[in-house]
């Protein structure tokens, strides 16, 4: 009997696994794109405060406007210190470029350089939906958190892989760790301080960072007016990068 | 019982204390974002160098063969730039002046310039407008642009320094795409030279034109440009750039121009002229390690450069008539020399092959904001090279210190062995400022 009905037996174990596979990839992609969109509106922009802390106490401070669209497509654009004004940075899908009003045209830059120093890199400043970037591998409910296990779409991704633990309610990230290929820690991210930004945008005000390289150092993102905007789609081009200035309402 | 209850009062005093400290710490103050329609900022530099001479040099020769500066030379620069702009609507006045106050072996000297000032004009996210002076800065390359045809030679020992730049009239017409084209974007140019209108750029003969189109396509940023008119030979070229993997990089630019005109001299001190057409190119890279040390390395061919033979004429000239004015007093084969030195011999890189190479390696030994780097450049045909260690120290806020050191070596008659200097070593203080927010914070003091 077992016999006869072994081919039927495998057949069962191909179609569960074959359709439980992808209905499990899809639960954990549905998440990430929820909590991709708990952290930002599609479109947006928003002030941030770069603050760069040393062990001894000391510190150095950015604050940059920043416009994002779609996907793939954010530009930011440095207000201070007057060292870095007028700096604007693009991020279109993995091209990234650096315009510094000085040398005065937009050069490419990769994304794990850092154009400010410190522990942020660019692509932790124009950082993109992570969605849009990794692949769920794996999603563990730890008590009142998930456990996602993401991998890089793409060899030109900054981190490989990401482990980023969210709370289940609210679908925040609270905490990130980013890894490169063979699991070796490179920084972990904390969101804290979720704030009321208004027109229905609630989420973490504050990303911290540390990093094992860089040990005592810390570095911390602060968030502000955050707000929905829809932009063009030709303001994220280098040939604009000059002008994102132009973007900020008086 | 009252000390009971503070006590159980103290894990929240705790939490308030410190969350108003973290509060009082990184608070984010909107008025710091506030923007107004004019801006006035700048830095301020001051550059101390001293220039370790080679009295058997040819180029040392040519330039101090009436005087007698010993064996070191010192210098003193300093620099003002100073940046404005006003916005108002769809448009914006855009300034750049550039003060330098020197003092040299020949006394002190100053020179104010304006290097950008155009108004911008933008009735759209797709299309941008300017008149006035400005800089183009085409190509992709870091030290070399074979295809920046409208702009001044910059110098590789410190590519990033801002540029005068030239009148034109200029516009910018961008699209955005989905697909594997994502931006398309076209830059034609007006560029006249009249008399005190860009007449330093070529002959004086009207309008020239010039133009540039833009594709991002398959995630490569591709440039072709062009140029035409009579002030200058015709020349087209085009240039890409894209990124392999996140730390790999690769760029290139080509040049083609038509009827170059190239003055030569030979040791006799007999003047040639040849016309021909000229192919530049050059292919680079930027590779950035897990280590945090950046590569950029480029290969240039400058095909409107001299020969080895052309360069060992040049600097023999100059030996023979050095050599003549020790014996006799007579100068005239030196100004010869020195008639075809300015914008030719004495150009930039004026020989056919170099190779750049700069390694600079972010806050090593965990020292933030420290970057050392060494920059090669070496001149493929004659061997001859230049190697400067730098060292760059931002941790203060606004304030940017690099210590450069630069050495030169190479046989006899060779680029980098016939220059006047052996070694040479500057320090750079440059201070960065926002006076308008310099103003406001006055004016606050002041009130209080």
């Amino acid at each position: 009997m077992f016999k006869k009905n072994k081919p039927l037996t495998w057949l069962t174990f191909i179609m569960v696994f074959l359709f439980s596979a992808p209905s499990f990839a899809m639960d954990g992609t549905q998440l990430l794109k929820e909590i991709d969109k708990n952290l930002n509106p599609e479109s947006y922009e928003n002030y941030r405060k770069l603050i760069n802390l040393e062990p001894d106490g000391k510190k150095k401070e950015y604050v940059m406007f920043t416009a994002k669209k779609g996907l793939d497509k954010m530009v930011a654009l440095f207000l201070e210190p007057p060292s870095e004004k007028g700096r604007s940075t693009l991020r279109l899908g993995e091209n990234m470029w650096l315009y510094i009003p000085n040398v005065g045209k937009p050069i490419r830059i990769t994304s794990l350089q850092s154009v400010v120093g410190g522990i942020f890199n660019n692509s932790d400043i124009l950082n993109l939906d992570y969605d849009a970037e990794y692949l769920v591998e794996q999603v563990e409910e730890k008590g009142n958190e998930y456990l996602l296990s993401l991998k890089a779409k793409a060899k030109t991704v900054a981190y490989d892989k990401l482990k980023m633990w969210a709370d289940k309610s609210k679908k925040f990230p609270i905490k990130i760790e980013c890894l490169t290929e063979a699991s070796m820690l490179i920084k972990t991210l904390y969101f804290k301080e979720i704030k009321d930004f208004g027109g229905g945008i609630v989420r973490p005000s504050v990303i911290e960072t540390d990093s094992p390289l860089h040990k005592g150092y810390k570095s911390i993102m602060i968030f502000a007016k955050i707000q929905k905007r829809d932009f063009k789609d030709e303001v994220f081009t280098l040939t604009f990068m000059p002008n994102v200035e132009s973007l900020r309402k008086p | 019982m009252a000390i009971q209850s503070l006590l159980s009062l103290l894990p929240f005093l705790i939490l308030f204390i410190s969350s108003n400290a973290w509060a009082q710490e990184y608070k984010f103050d909107i008025s710091e974002i506030e923007k107004k329609p004019y801006q006035l900022a700048g830095y301020v530099e001051l550059r101390p160098a001293l220039f370790g001479l080679d009295r058997d040099a040819s180029l040392y020769k040519l330039r101090f063969y009436r005087r007698d500066e010993g064996k070191t030379l010192e210098e003193f620069n300093s620099k003002l730039q100073l940046e404005g702009s006003y916005e108002k609507g769809i448009a914006r006045l855009f300034i750049r002046t550039n003060s330098d106050l020197k003092y040299t072996y020949l006394g002190w000297d100053h020179k104010t310039s304006l290097y950008e000032g155009y108004l911008s004009i933008k009735p759209s996210s797709s299309l941008t407008v300017d008149l006035g002076k400005k800089t183009f800065k085409w190509g992709k390359g870091y030290a070399w642009n074979p295809v920046a045809f409208l702009d001044r030679p910059k110098d590789p020992d410190d590519p990033d320094l801002a540029l005068e730049g030239f009148v034109a009239v200029s516009a910018d017409y961008i699209k955005s795409f989905s697909g594997p084209l994502k931006t398309f974007s076209f830059t034609p140019v007006l560029f006249p030279v009249y008399n005190d209108v860009n007449d330093d750029f070529g002959k004086v003969h009207g309008l020239n034109f010039a133009g540039r189109i833009y594709f991002l396509f398959y995630d490569t940023d591709i440039d072709l440009i062009g140029f035409v008119g009579k002030s200058r030979t015709n020349r087209f070229g085009a240039d890409f750039s894209r990124n392999i993997t996140s730390n790999f990089e690769i760029h290139g630019e080509f040049a083609f121009i038509n009827n170059v005109k190239n003055r030569t001299i030979d040791r006799s001190g007999r003047i040639f002229e040849s016309t021909f057409d000229a192919k530049s190119y050059l292919i680079g890279l930027r590779y950035l390690t897990k280590s945090d040390t950046t590569f950029i390395l480029e290969y240039y061919r400058n095909g409107v450069g001299f020969s080895r033979v052309a360069m060992k004429d040049y600097f023999s000239l100059i030996d023979r008539g050095y050599d003549s004015f020790l014996a006799t007093g007579n100068d005239s084969f030196l100004k010869k020399a020195q008639g075809v030195t300015e914008g030719n011999y004495g150009r930039l890189n004026p020989m056919k092959d170099y190779l750049y190479l700069r390694i600079s390696q972010k806050e090593p030994f965990n020292i933030l904001y420290f970057t050392p780097s060494i920059i090669g450049i070496m001149n493929l045909n004659d061997k001859s090279f230049s190697i400067a260690p730098e060292f760059l120290y931002t941790g203060i806020t606004n304030l940017e210190i690099r210590l450069k050191g630069s050495v030169v070596g190479g046989q006899k008659h060779t680029e980098y062995g016939e220059k006047p200097n052996d070694y040479r070593i500057e320090l750079r203080l440059r201070y960065y400022f926002d006076a308008v927010k310099a103003y406001e914070w006055a004016t606050k003091k002041a009130l209080k």
